[in-house]
């Protein structure tokens, strides 16, 4: 593992000069304590990307980068992260979010003083049986309750109805509670191709909170994907293309062998839910403007998908 | 003495072995099934004449050679219902002074005529009136249609409050059974309190088929219970603890085809008058009569019948009628008429079923299979890694396949209506049914950006994994059932896969 670390020079340059500008200001104004406040958020990227480590090592550079879980997690908080967990498939398919990222994710929560860590996805034709298989085969719930996770299976009485600000075509949606009543809601999904559309990255694992899903695909599924956004973006998003589904997503086939998976070893994290999945349809080799909810989502000012705005910091061990 | 209590204790265990098989868990289902199961006598009898088993025949050989043997034991120490029965009666006697028991004549003319009706129809290719009557079969719904229901809804009902506490469980959801085979099983459970209640083994002497066999065979059976007229004082405390009410002391008769072998008379006679021993030569001959009386009734009642419907019988019967939506049958049951002509009923695969598809259903098979299970599609989809149903399947109708076999075996066939999709009538991508298809048998098309689904039949099982997805009412993709299962295409992927082999890159595409 080599340690050299890769600015942008734009990013080295910016960081550079609001150093000298603070530095400058302090001496001028003397009121350093105000300024050295405002200088935490300016110095944290809007989107960071790690390449060539396992799942929990390139989380733990990744969070570093951004300024550490403290940024996100508060003493005392409750806690949601989304994985997707939508089939029963064993994490080698690609077509469910990494255990091990998932772990690490938790682990990383209470030690920045979480108070609860749930973890929990609606899964794709919830019936018993299949409920159980998703969490089980995923390796999640073993993953998650090794690290003092809260492992929720849903029913259908958790889920409250709310109305969609501005949503075209979706005006309301049933959310689950946990994700209303939590302090700090991180999404945690996986990379991988859906055969419905084109992609399935963080804002498409946003509809394993709500049980209208079927109200998308009967609407139009990249209006309401898009509109979901402009109730509630996820404070964290958590993007785990370490192994990539490059078809016959979202489900991919059950024997992991005829997978056709591409590993990618990367991740990608930031708070903007439309650049996280521009920048993963990147990875995955589509241009965001291929993806309807990604122009649609940018379009509705949820995000900004052009990643050359954007401050982007990038590390490949 | 202690034989009744080697029958209590047999017997509990029976029924809560069954009650487990039931409601257990899967694994425990499947384990208790392969033993449980070949010592039933209808399960036995349909294993041996439709799907040879050796555990099957051995059961079947060993329920006639202890019958030969000791009379009607099998329907106090291994029949549930006659195991449930008798709790019924032992609960329904705390609340009473008098022991309720009383020798009553036999019903011989309807006992007779309800096991030729019942023989003849069966051989005929319906099986409605053994699904109906089997006690194997009824112990089984009023086990799953009842029992589970009540268990599940506590169940969750704790998960619910055990939720506040951040005890999370996974909910368990009941099979869905419609109201008409609901009713059914309601009439059927309350007759058997009923006649529990009120007159002890009624329904095994008069009404169950397997019971009125078993008496046949119990005629000549080498033990029998004899009642020694010379030393009896008429005390009449076997016939008050009789549930089969076959002791007559009055005529010192035992009627042997009626006594369901629970040995309480032995115990209850303070001399000794009543004795399980040899048969004797000399049994009286008119304790034969009224049986044989019943029997010629009832063949001539069967006969009647059988003439009464000949002209129409097939049709009415709905054995030949393929209708348009006929239902769709489980993997493993080949085809319809095998599975008809071979399922009692008895919703084991109903109650084991991990995703619910399997409904038991009223009269969609047809008046000749009543109650017999179909894949319900508008309520779920069959697992595509699962092959529960016909692991358990008492009577083979619906045969274990391999679960390799099972991803292959093509029980209906997809059909998209492009005139009700949304996809096709919007020009919106949807593809519910593509993301939940096992199989590979919806793909897409890319025109425009936007993805249409094409269905590939070869590949399809036709599992309604897609049907019930479909997020249009009507749906616009919907599963028509294959009369005779067939067998689908493998589905291999066009595709290489791209190996990496070239170190790691250390470039971002943005």
């Amino acid at each position: 593992m080599t340690d050299t670390q890769k600015f942008n020079r734009r990013e080295v340059i910016s960081k550079a000069l609001s150093l000298g500008l603070i530095a400058g200001g302090a001496a001028i104004l003397g009121k350093p304590d105000f300024l050295l406040a405002k200088e935490k958020p300016a110095g944290i990227p809007d989107l960071v990307a790690v390449k060539n480590g396992e799942p929990d090592v390139m989380f733990k550079k990744a969070i570093e980068l951004m300024g550490g879980m403290n940024q996100f997690v508060k003493k005392g908080q409750t806690v949601v992260v989304k994985p997707n967990i939508g089939f029963p498939r064993v994490p080698e398919v690609g077509a469910t979010t990494n255990p091990l990222l998932i772990k690490t994710i938790i682990e990383s929560c209470y030690t920045a003083g979480a108070k609860r860590v749930y973890v929990f996805d609606n899964v794709v034709t919830p019936t018993s049986g299949n409920a159980r298989n998703c969490y089980k085969l995923s390796g999640i719930e073993e993953a998650a309750k090794a690290a003092r996770g809260i492992v929720v299976p849903v029913d259908d009485f958790s889920y409250r109805e709310v109305k969609i600000p501005g949503g075209k075509k979706l005006k309301t949606a049933d959310v689950h509670s946990l994700i209303l009543d939590c302090d700090v809601f991180i999404n945690a999904p996986v990379l991988k191709h859906h055969s419905s559309a084109h992609l399935s990255i963080a804002m498409k694992n946003l509809m394993g909170i709500v049980k209208n899903r079927m109200e998308y695909h009967l609407t139009g599924l990249d209006q309401c994907i898009a509109d979901f956004c402009l109730y509630r973006k996820p404070d964290l998003n958590v993007v785990d293309a370490y192994r990539v589904l490059m078809s016959h997503g979202p489900s991919g086939p059950s024997n992991p062998q005829s997978a056709n998976v591409q590993m990618k070893k990367t991740l990608l994290l930031s708070k903007d839910i439309v650049a996280i999945d521009a920048a993963a349809a990147r990875i995955f080799g589509k241009e965001p403007e291929e993806i309807d909810y990604i122009k649609i989502a940018h379009a509705q000012k949820t995000g900004n998908m052009n990643l050359k705005e954007l401050k982007i910091v990038t590390y490949a061990m | 003495m202690n034989l009744i209590k080697i029958r209590k204790v047999t017997s509990g265990i029976i029924l809560i072995l069954f009650i487990l098989m039931f409601l257990g868990a899967e694994k425990l289902s499947v384990s208790l099934s392969t033993f449980l199961l070949p010592f039933q006598g209808i399960p036995a009898l349909m294993h041996t004449v439709t799907q040879p088993e050796v555990l099957f025949i051995i059961g079947l050989i060993f329920i006639v050679v202890i019958t030969l043997l000791f009379g009607r034991v099998y329907c106090s120490f291994l029949c549930p219902l006659g195991a449930l029965q008798d709790l019924l009666i032992a609960g329904s006697q705390r609340f009473r002074r008098q022991p309720g028991h009383s020798y009553s004549r036999p019903l011989n003319g309807l006992r007779y005529s309800l096991l030729a009706l019942t023989v003849t129809t069966a051989l005929l290719g319906s099986l409605s009136l053994v699904s109906l009557l089997d006690p194997t079969s009824l112990a089984g719904r009023i086990f799953t249609h009842f029992l589970q229901p009540l268990l599940i809804w506590t169940y969750n009902l704790g998960i619910l409050v055990l939720k506040p506490l951040n005890i999370y469980l996974y909910p368990k959801q009941t099979a869905f059974v419609p109201l008409s085979v609901l009713a059914v099983t309601v009439v059927f459970f309350l007759l058997i309190i009923y006649l529990a209640v009120a007159r002890g083994r009624l329904y095994c002497n008069t009404v169950c088929p397997v019971g009125t066999f078993l008496g046949l065979l119990s005629h000549v059976s080498v033990f029998q219970f004899t009642l020694n007229q010379k030393s009896c004082s008429e005390c009449v405390r076997c016939e008050n603890v009789c549930k089969a009410s076959c002791i007559d002391p009055q005529t010192a008769c035992i009627d042997m085809s009626r006594c369901v072998g629970c040995f309480n008379c032995l115990n209850a006679c303070s001399k000794a008058t009543i004795s399980y021993q040899r048969r004797q030569s000399q049994t009286p001959a008119d304790t034969w009569s009224p049986a044989r009386r019943g029997l010629i009734l009832g063949s001539i009642t069967a006969a009647a019948s059988f003439f009464a419907l000949h002209t129409n019988i097939h049709s009415f019967l709905g054995i030949h009628t393929a209708k348009a939506n006929s239902p769709v049958t489980p993997p493993g049951s080949l085809n319809k008429k095998h599975f008809t002509q071979v399922c009692t009923a008895c919703s084991l695969c109903v109650s084991v079923c991990p995703t619910q598809v399997l409904t038991p259903t009223f009269m969609d098979f047809g008046v000749s299979g009543l109650l017999q299970p179909k894949m319900n599609y508008e309520k779920s989809f069959c697992e595509y890694e699962c092959n529960l149903c016909g692991k358990v399947c008492p009577t083979g109708a619906i045969l274990a396949l391999p679960l390799d076999e099972k991803k292959l075996t093509q029980i209906g066939e997809a059909e998209l209506l492009k005139d009700v999709c949304v996809v096709f009538v919007d020009h919106r991508n949807c593809g519910a049914c593509g993301e939940v298809c096992p199989t590979h048998a919806i793909r897409f098309v890319d025109k425009q950006n936007i993805l249409y689904p094409e269905i590939d039949k070869q590949y399809c099982i036709g599992c309604g994994a897609c049907q019930l997805a479909c997020p249009t009412a009507p749906r616009s993709i919907i599963i028509h059932a294959n009369p005779i299962h067939k067998k689908a295409e493998k589905y291999v992927s066009a595709e290489t896969k791209v190996e990496q082999k070239t170190p790691p890159d250390q470039d971002f595409p943005f």
